[in-house]
């Protein structure tokens, strides 16, 4: 069954055709890496899955719920998809364990122990459990980004979106960061779509390349075909560019 | 005596006088302070969320009433509203004045607070599946009132201060009041005067401490 579906989606930004003619499916479970070089569309069109960016024309299906039908709760889709930012997001007012235990607690009505010891099992399992009580301000980059991690994934949704998860971190946070990544990847019945930079990730993770440039995909194929054999000309030149640094 | 009668407007009856003053301008600052903090909030955040039509005409009022001197505001509560057949006694004709300018003087600065509010704190809040009024409630309210302290506070001094222009309608708070005091004498200008001054001085002064009180507990 698929988990994000896009049909003949368009997207303006007053006269500016930011999305262009999109038809994409993802299924429940797949790990899908999209990339392209900067102001081809990929950021806004992973923002349109959980409705940060309206589309003017066409279906976003999401879960099932149509994205662009006004009687779709956007909050009921947002409970089940979850998103890691650029840069990182995290409340600002709470302390690590709080950023992760709120939404749970708000919109899930989770009972209070079981959401702690949920929140602590996560901040174990991105390496942060020692920095439970520390306020995000106390947090290095890699480390907040591990945190925001660990916030979606205490909703346990269905899907993952990441928007350029290591674009702002220094080189050698970017490991522990994809590590927690990879982790994720690895349970089957999460579906990840991630806008990323990292040509290694890309090739370690995913099961699928999408490439966009000038708002348009592409090319949508199988990791493997991707990297050994792009048919673009475009992606073509863009791997060897990303490649020879 | 020899001391000029400096002390001499000080009659326990003159000091119950003016403390009784004293009374009023902090009941009218205080319920004024309550009822404009509620609503200035209430109208920064629709000035805030942009609701169509709604947010507009709402900040085009505001505008209005921001821009007024507070006396006139005053005046028009107390002398034309019974015209059009409201009667508020005094105080109340007070609170409601001052309630209606500061509130328009603390929507304005609850409304900047909120634009100061980085946009990823809503997007995070939002996509993590918090409402709208969720993510204003426990994320960025929160994190605007902290800055929006300083302003508060001041905007709240000038309300203390500002309960003196009531004199224009003869509500007997405490500069009114001191006025009746140096008119048997006198003399009793300069010293009543100087005690006005320093009540008026310990009561903002006391409120910046709670300001900066508060600065340091939430920082």
């Amino acid at each position: 069954m698929s988990m994000i579906e896009f049909k003949n989606v368009e997207k303006y930004y007053g006269n500016f055709h930011a999305l262009k003619n999109i038809n994409l499916e993802i299924d429940e479970g797949e790990t899908v890496v999209l990339i392209g070089p900067s102001g081809s569309g990929k950021s806004t069109l992973i923002r349109t899955v959980n409705g940060l960016e309206e589309i003017q024309e066409g279906q976003l299906l999401v879960n099932g719920f149509d994205l662009h039908d006004p009687k779709t709760d956007i909050n009921r889709i947002r409970k089940n998809v979850g998103m890691v930012f650029q840069h990182f997001n995290l409340y600002d007012n709470k302390s690590t364990i709080e950023n992760i235990m709120l939404a749970p607690r708000l919109v899930l009505k989770r009972d209070e122990a079981e959401n702690k010891k949920m929140a602590m099992a996560l901040l174990e399992k991105v390496g942060l459990a020692d920095k439970a009580a520390n306020m995000p301000s106390e947090l290095s980059g890699g480390q907040k980004q591990r945190v925001a991690i660990a916030r979606s994934l205490a909703m346990q949704p269905k899907a993952l979106l990441f928007d350029e998860p290591t674009s702002a971190l220094d080189p050698e946070m970017i490991g522990d960061v994809l590590d927690v990544m990879r982790d994720i990847a690895k349970d089957s019945s999460m579906t990840m779509l991630v806008v990323t930079h990292e040509m290694s990730f890309a090739k370690a993770v995913a099961d699928r390349v999408i490439f966009m440039a000038d708002g348009q995909i592409l090319e949508d194929s199988s990791t493997e075909a991707f990297f050994n054999n792009p048919t673009e000309p475009r992606a073509q030149q863009f791997l060897s560019q990303v490649e020879h640094h | 005596m020899v001391t000029l009668g400096i002390f001499d407007a000080f009659t326990p009856q003159n000091v119950q006088y003016l403390l009784g003053g004293l009374g009023i301008t902090v009941g009218v600052s205080v319920i004024s302070v309550i009822l404009s903090f509620i609503a200035g909030s209430v109208i920064g955040i629709i000035q805030f969320e942009r609701l169509p039509y709604f947010s507009k005409f709402v900040g085009t009022i505001n505008n209005i009433i921001r821009n007024l001197p507070l006396l006139l505001i005053i005046f028009f509560v107390y002398f034309a509203l019974p015209k059009l057949g409201i009667h508020l006694p005094i105080f109340w004709a007070t609170v409601v004045a001052m309630s209606t300018f500061e509130s328009s003087m603390l929507a304005e600065i609850v409304r900047g607070g909120l634009e100061s509010i980085d946009k990823g704190q809503f997007e995070g809040a939002r996509a993590n599946g918090l409402s709208n009024l969720q993510t204003m409630f426990y994320i960025v309210l929160p994190q605007a009132y902290k800055k929006m302290i300083p302003p508060i506070i001041s905007q709240l001094i000038s309300l203390v201060k500002d309960t003196s222009l009531a004199m224009g309608i003869v509500l007997s708070e405490m500069t009114y009041r001191g006025q009746i005091i140096y008119a048997q004498n006198s003399t009793y200008i300069i010293p009543v005067l100087i005690v006005i001054t320093l009540i008026y001085f310990l009561l903002n002064y006391g409120l910046s401490l709670i300001a900066r009180w508060f600065d340091s507990k939430l920082a």
